[in-house]
């Protein structure tokens, strides 16, 4: 083997390096094998966004086979950079909780236990005791006469996750019924 | 090369963000919990708990101070730890040298783990007790190796917690406890030569809780443990 001068100097300076590293204690490889495999490599990407507060920050979502194996922030996101608070870190665990609920529960006046109902159920019944309650309760005038055409008995609790039109939209509806007590789930 | 984490506690919001992540990551599952009165929760670090917010109130001044802490492995430079483990098993902790992370492999099984612990001068290791492994963070040196930042601090909404190489966090560390300091005189960095998790604390750090100190058994300071690395030199030399 041919080794010229600057090779040879530079052979010795390694192997001065790895006397003095395997001095400090260090390992070489194990830590190779140590750190082998990154659960996310190969894993399909898919953005999502945080259904918590109204940062409404995007969430990267790893997943496996169809199933998510990670969740983390978004780093092109420009409100969250990336990060994630709290309740946003946790989507990984919330979204393979037992305790999810996938389907609309119901539970009957007077009943003990909630049942699973499908959408047109629940729907059709929500629509019923709106009109009912709106009807029922509806105020003209206040006690001074004056034209109020509101009703005090319905109260709405909005989503952070609405855009503004969703939120006009939402807003007109119950504007319109008379509906004066608005509120948001972003001050809860 | 060399990393290191700078931790800027007067940036922390304690949202705990950094403590969740760390789990979810690591696919450690929940802990059994109860109301203790205090938002630090579980109350101490645990073999599924690598990373813990802790909390402390304090009246300074006339002025309440609620402090925020972070903490996590410090990956000492020269760790103590692996220094106890290598008597059993040289492979059971391992020390990366292109990160500096301090790794506890699955062989941590065969050391004893009230010495390793006691020999941590931040009293971080803890016992799995159903695998008999030790335990404790790892800097996510799979995600590092990949060129991704550590769960807890790509986490951080705030900037409290920072990774990079050494160098930039060292610099980083002095350039803001210059700034903190114009508000908070007593603003340290606690033990920045010797451990690659830099803190910087804006109270003195008897505030925080017991591990904020440095508590070294005499066998284990700086001193002796240097004059323990140069003794082969020596001989090698002599």
């Amino acid at each position: 083997m041919r080794v010229s001068r600057r090779g040879f100097m530079k052979l010795t300076g390694a192997s001065a390096a790895c006397i003095s590293l395997a001095q400090l204690g260090f390992n070489l490889s194990p830590v190779q094998a140590y750190a082998a495999d990154l659960k996310i490599a190969g894993a399909r990407e898919v953005i999502s966004i945080c259904p918590f507060c109204s940062c409404g920050c995007n969430l990267i979502m790893h997943t496996k086979q169809g199933k998510l194996i990670n969740v983390e922030g978004d780093p092109d996101y420009p409100i969250s950079e990336g990060s994630l608070c709290a309740k946003g870190a946790a989507m990984l665990s919330m979204h393979n909780s037992d305790h999810r609920v996938y389907k609309p529960l119901y539970r009957a006046p007077g009943a003990l236990d909630w049942e699973e109902k499908d959408w047109d159920f629940v729907l059709d019944r929500i629509a019923r005791r709106v009109k009912d309650t709106r009807d029922k309760d509806f105020i003209r005038q206040n006690a001074k006469g004056q034209t109020v055409n509101r009703v005090e008995t319905i109260f709405q609790l909005g989503t952070s996750q609405m855009d503004n039109e969703e939120c006009a939209l939402s807003h007109q509806m119950l504007r319109s019924l008379g509906v004066v007590y608005l509120d948001h789930q972003a001050r809860v | 090369m060399a990393k290191a984490f700078f931790v800027d506690t007067s940036r922390c919001t304690a949202c705990r963000g950094c403590q969740i992540a760390c789990k979810e990551w690591k696919g450690h599952g929940v802990v059994p919990t109860k109301q203790r009165g205090t938002h630090q929760n579980p109350p101490d670090l645990t073999s599924t708990n690598y990373k813990l917010v802790r909390f402390s109130e304090h009246k300074i001044d006339g002025q309440i101070q609620w402090l925020f802490f972070p903490e996590q492995c410090r990956h000492c430079v020269y760790p103590p730890c692996k220094m106890v483990g290598d008597n059993y098993d040289d492979t059971a902790i391992l020390h990366d040298e292109v990160t500096g992370a301090v790794l506890f492999t699955e062989k941590t099984k065969g050391l004893p783990f009230q010495e390793i612990r006691e020999a941590c001068p931040y009293n971080i290791p803890r016992l799995d007790n159903a695998t008999g492994q030790i335990t404790k963070c790892d800097m996510c040196i799979d995600r590092v190796q990949a060129g991704m930042l550590p769960a807890c601090v790509k986490v951080c909404p705030t900037g409290a917690m920072n990774f990079g190489e050494l160098e930039e966090m060292q610099a980083l560390a002095q350039q803001r406890l210059a700034i903190v300091k114009q508000k908070h005189p007593n603003a340290q960095l606690l033990d920045a030569d010797d451990l690659r998790v830099i803190y910087l604390v804006t109270q003195d750090r008897t505030r925080y809780f017991e591990f904020a100190q440095r508590q070294e058994l005499p066998s284990f300071t700086r001193k002796s443990l240097l004059a323990k690395l140069a003794s082969p030199v020596q001989h090698l030399a002599g």
